[in-house]
């Protein structure tokens, strides 16, 4: 992405239902070739946003423009973009064919010409080609996913909008074909926008990531730059199990710990910050036997522990709070529960947010 | 696994006897439509079809087949054509007033035919109708297009919209998102409100007694002929029902599988 063209553009897009308002001012470029993910809960706007940009929506108030082209009254069936639904919206009537070829046939296209594209569309997401035939209501989920994909990619559109088209897939299925779509990102080159409420699918797969709150877009940035610098509480905790304490700036450029009636070393703090939160990832978290090894601790004692695989995490209660620690497995804290432990960190380890 | 069989075998002759329940009357009609008595008498003593030449050779026989047909024709095609649009509207729409619809829909369905026939025959006087299978028809569409409504909006139900919304996205129009995806994938519950549509029209006596003037069915005819002058020929006609019913539906059944070869045959 060395010359950034907008293939997509948004400037203060809104749509509002009667009083709700379901987009709040969303300006927003897509970059030709990106793969952008839209990361929010339920009901936070982020549904509505992309049917806008499919044309099944029509916005409010605000401008969407597709290569500098304002589309806002274009409807779905006359944009170059394609939409994957949450419910993959196959055609059940129809064969695995028939649903891959669909676009095809409304472009008045030859049979045989159809046939064709339709096979090498299918070899494209690894569907075997006696499916061809088949109805789609006998195939398996994953088969299911492969075909809404082969749709969408038949009449070679410019966007592909992805309406969470994996949430209904158990988590091994789901793993893989967040590998193959990404591949796929890769191997077609087209512009993936795709929407989702699990921050850790968008980190798999996203060029970059737009958290939604309540309809607005409150923080755009790449995997890493969301997973170090959350902009604020709802943020970082949507990214996770997170270590949050209430902090006050402090003299001398500390900050303050109400809770704990400690001063804490700061990281580099937000313009202006006065009060907020201090976040600390559990893998950044350590058991201390001494506290000069970190510079900063607490004391608690290990509630429990659970073991997630290659690592284990630990649930240490302080004062009012629970605190989790993750250690790699290698790494395990040799001890037993109800120990007395120092858990500490590093200032640099930790971001400071505002509500 | 000695306790399973007997549990099995319970419910095998559960079910016949329900089985044997249900097909009692019809076949004991049937029966009676071969005796060669005037009267039907049990057991049967002397068997004959004479019955059979007289009621397929009278003209009575055809015409009133003919006004039923017309009459159960006209109400499937109608009723499946505003069922389908009313369906839309009871299950696929969200529209103010849509649940007070559903309710309305409901109520000519609760009404009890005969009351509602006379009714009908009353409000066509007023308007000036003549009764005549005609009218018949529009009293029969009162009472069966809300239920074929219902046997459609199941189906509708069923419907996820996303599927046209996923046409259009496609690239088809309004009317090729109809064709190519609404049309079809409710297709079985048209078929099955038309075929409901038929059957409750054909067997209705209560509307048809009033409003086909002239005109007679074989439901009006069979209890006419029951109240006043019985002869073999009304379980004779019964019996015709019957196997007429049974070679329609072995022919549907018959056509649905040759339609399935030759679609694999041309590998569609």
């Amino acid at each position: 992405m060395a010359d950034a063209v907008p293939i997509l553009r948004m400037v203060n897009l809104t749509k509002q239902f009667g009083r709700l308002v379901a987009v709040n001012d969303v300006t927003l470029d897509i970059t030709e070739g990106e793969f952008f993910t839209i990361v929010g809960p339920s009901g936070s706007g982020k549904t509505t946003l992309l049917r806008m940009l499919g044309g099944l929506e029509k916005p409010t108030a605000g401008d969407i423009y597709l290569r500098d082209e304002r589309v806002n009254g274009v409807p779905a069936n006359r944009r170059p973009t394609c939409m994957v639904f949450q419910s993959l919206a196959l055609f059940n009537h129809k064969t695995v064919g028939q649903n891959i070829e669909f676009s095809l046939k409304m472009r008045g296209e030859s049979r045989r010409a159809r046939r064709e594209r339709g096979l090498s569309l299918m070899k494209l997401v690894q569907l075997p080609e006696d499916y061809y035939d088949r109805s789609v209501t006998k195939c398996s989920g994953g088969e299911r996913q492969r075909v809404a994909l082969a749709r969408a990619l038949a009449s070679d559109p410019d966007i592909l909008f992805f309406d969470e088209p994996l949430s209904a897939i158990d988590y091994r299925l789901r793993k893989l074909l967040e590998v193959e779509l990404k591949d796929l990102h890769r191997t077609t080159g087209k512009t993936f926008v795709y929407i989702t409420h699990s921050l850790e699918e968008a980190m798999v797969m996203s060029d970059r990531i737009g958290i939604m709150q309540e309809g607005r877009l409150i923080q755009i940035g790449s995997p890493n730059e969301i997973y170090l610098q959350p902009r604020n509480k709802f943020v970082s905790e949507f990214m996770g199990e997170v270590n949050t304490l209430a902090v006050q700036a402090g003299a001398n450029g500390g900050i303050d710990c109400p809770d704990f009636d400690r001063s804490f070393t700061s990281p580099a703090r937000p313009e202006g910050f006065a009060a907020g939160y201090l976040v600390i990832r559990p893998e950044s978290m350590r058991f201390l036997s001494d506290p000069s090894e970190a510079e900063n601790h607490i004391a608690g004692s290990l509630f429990n522990e659970y073991a997630l695989g290659s690592r284990v995490q630990y649930h240490v209660s302080a004062g009012d709070m629970m605190f989790v620690v993750e250690k790699l497995r290698e790494q395990a804290y040799q001890g037993a529960l109800n120990d007395d432990v120092l858990i500490g960190w590093d200032a640099k380890d930790s971001v400071l947010v505002t509500d | 696994m000695e306790n399973k069989r007997w549990v099995i075998s319970l419910i095998a002759v559960w079910t016949g006897v329900i089985v044997l329940f249900l097909y009692i009357p019809i076949f004991s009609g049937i029966l009676s439509s071969f005796a060669k008595s005037r009267y039907f008498r049990f057991p049967v003593k002397a068997w004959s079809d004479k019955w059979y030449d007289e009621t397929l050779g009278a003209n009575l026989t055809s015409d009133l087949h003919l006004t039923s047909f017309y009459v159960a024709g006209c109400v499937a095609l109608i009723a499946v054509v505003l069922g389908f649009f009313g369906a839309l509207a009871f299950a696929r729409y969200d529209w103010r007033g849509r649940r007070f619809y559903q309710r309305l829909i409901m109520l000519p369905i609760f009404f009890p035919q005969a009351v509602l026939g006379l009714a009908l025959l009353l409000w066509f006087t007023y308007v000036g109708v003549l009764p005549s299978w005609e009218a018949a028809a529009f009293a029969h569409l009162v009472w069966i297009v809300p239920i074929v409504t219902l046997v459609i909006s199941i189906q509708v139900y069923g419907f996820d919209a996303a599927q046209e919304e996923a046409a259009y996205d496609l690239g088809a129009n309004r009317w090729q998102a109809f064709r190519e995806v609404t049309l079809p994938a409710l297709a079985p519950g048209l078929f099955s409100g038309a075929l409901f549509a038929f059957l409750l029209s054909w067997g209705n006596f209560p509307l048809s007694t009033y409003t086909t003037g002239a005109d007679s069915t074989v439901t009006e005819w069979l209890y006419t002929k029951m109240t006043a002058g019985y002869t073999p020929m009304i379980p004779t006609m019964g019996a015709l029902s019957v196997f007429g019913a049974i070679v329609i539906l072995f022919g549907g059944y018959m056509f649905l599988i040759v339609r399935r070869r030759r679609r694999l045959e041309r590998g569609e």
